[in-house]
């Protein structure tokens, strides 16, 4: 069924009258003309109910929730178009074109949801293991070996390549160079970061290069290199499935523990800066919960499975 | 049942027999989840089956990956609008918070909400929001986006034309 030119017609003039009446400065003119209008037909009668029923869906979320949702989930969609032009335009520059995170991370070569942790084995004999949320490009060809970090965190383990390939990992700060070895990397919003755990890695950033040694780890981002730093027990502990936290803010812990899970994870400003040490499970981020409950004495309320507060208890 | 619903039947079927396991691993390549992947590999044959188009179809990889991209993107698009609820709802005051069961409820109609915006320009979108959702006047959305109070009157009058449709569209299936 599709609708007659004169049902067309009643329903553009039908959103005008309700455009006309809900200025908010509407006047009584305004609806003595609308009622003369509303019953000059009855097909203007259905279309106006056509335009009240529109109305109800509306009215059926609380504007201050609706507002807010809908532009920010409008602004991710802006993005993919975004991307879809550039890619569009410029063709498959790949890495220059740096595309959005909507499209890249949907169609990236490897890819893990939140919570899940994989491992793959590369055509080389090299392994790759996924942390939560993390997607990845691949581009080996004959020259090189090049593993894009879109976002998220790896841990590589490097295979010796016959062809002699470099193997590097990139994301949008800058660039890693194995040196026959097993490193991390992680990429966020906020700039990457890297750890050696075997043998040495080559950090570049634009001009800057540095030379990274197990047991040392090192952030880089727009303001270039950062300083190096030696790694503990908690680096990497994500691989057997743990964080580890040795006197760790809670409020850094939860922003830690939350990207194992979806939706929101809150505290209390006030035990913002409690100093937590202990292990936390990744796989099952409630029974983490569980244990700053009772070890800390902290008081979880779960609003619903995705949106989690913790505030100070009765004993703290 | 005629010879053609017949050779369509068997039609879909080797489809699905020679590509649902190939279309499952591209989709939880690109998902990293099994079971969103399985939905999804379910609801292209779906597309597949409603389309009647299983007799005519010369490259059925490239053809059913570009049906379960859009439900990808589809997929994704509800995520994102989940996600951003979430956040508002995390931002409203301890004691005005709805119930769960409420909570649901309200994300099932922003999601019909938000279908029924699909497709609008973004300049009419942010005005028809400030008016029914922020309740501001025509006087001042138009002097927040800088434009006349006729074109608000404008964008309003198309954002509902716009909204009315949809939903006819949707109601019909």
């Amino acid at each position: 069924m599709s609708l007659s030119p004169a049902e067309l017609k009643a329903i553009s003039s039908a959103a005008q009258w309700y455009a006309r009446l809900h200025s908010g400065v509407a006047t009584d003119a305004d609806q003595v003309a609308w009622r003369a209008w509303l019953a000059a037909d009855p097909g203007h009668h259905q279309a106006w109910q056509r335009m009240t029923d529109v109305g109800e869906q509306m009215a059926r979320v609380p504007g201050a929730l609706a507002a807010p949702a809908l532009r920010a989930a409008d602004q991710s969609r802006r993005q993919v178009l975004r991307s879809v032009l550039v890619l569009a335009s410029a063709g498959s520059l790949g890495w220059l074109g740096w595309r959005s995170e909507v499209t890249r991370d949907l169609f990236a070569d490897y890819r893990t949801a939140v919570g899940e942790r994989r491992e793959f084995r590369l055509a080389d004999g090299s392994s790759l293991l996924l942390n939560t949320e993390t997607s990845v490009n691949l581009r080996f060809d004959g020259r090189q070996r090049v593993l894009e970090l879109l976002a998220g965190e790896i841990f590589v383990s490097t295979a010796v390549d016959p062809a002699q390939r470099p193997f590097k990992v990139v994301t949008r700060d800058g660039e890693v160079r194995a040196l026959g070895t097993r490193f991390i990397v992680r990429s966020q919003a906020r700039g990457s970061e890297v750890a050696v755990l075997e043998k040495a890695v080559e950090v570049s950033v634009a001009l800057s290069q540095s030379r990274l040694e197990a047991g040392q780890r090192m952030a880089f981002g727009p303001a270039g290199l950062g300083v190096v730093q030696s790694s503990d027990a908690s680096v990497g502990a994500w691989r057997q499935g743990s964080i580890i936290a040795i006197n760790r803010p809670l409020a850094e812990l939860l922003a830690d523990l939350s990207r194992y899970r979806r939706g929101v994870l809150r505290c209390d400003s006030n035990i913002a800066d409690l100093k937590v040490s202990g292990a936390f499970p990744i796989d099952d981020t409630d029974q983490a919960l569980a244990a700053l409950e009772s070890g800390l004495s902290l008081r979880v309320t779960r609003y619903s499975r995705y949106w989690v507060h913790v505030s100070g208890g009765a004993k703290s | 049942m005629s010879a053609n619903d017949l050779s369509l039947r068997s039609a879909v079927n080797d489809l699905y027999c020679d590509h649902h396991g190939w279309l499952q691993g591209w989709l939880r390549k690109r998902l990293g989840n099994a079971f969103d992947a399985a939905d999804l590999a379910q609801d292209t044959f779906v597309r597949v089956i409603k389309a009647r188009s299983a007799l005519e179809i010369r490259e059925p990889r490239p053809y059913l990956s570009m049906i379960a991209k859009g439900l990808l993107i589809d997929l994704f698009r509800r995520r994102s609008l989940e996600q951003s609820y979430l956040d508002a709802l995390a931002a409203t005051p301890e004691q005005e918070q709805p119930s769960l069961e409420e909570q649901a409820i309200m994300l099932q109609a922003l999601m019909e909400i938000d279908r029924l915006l699909q497709g609008l320009g973004p300049k009419i979108k942010q005005s028809f929001i400030l008016s029914q959702f922020d309740g501001l006047t025509y006087p001042q959305i138009a002097e927040r986006l800088g434009v006349s109070v006729r074109t608000v009157n404008n964008h309003m009058a198309k954002a509902m034309e716009h909204c009315c449709l949809m939903q006819i569209r949707l109601q019909l299936g």
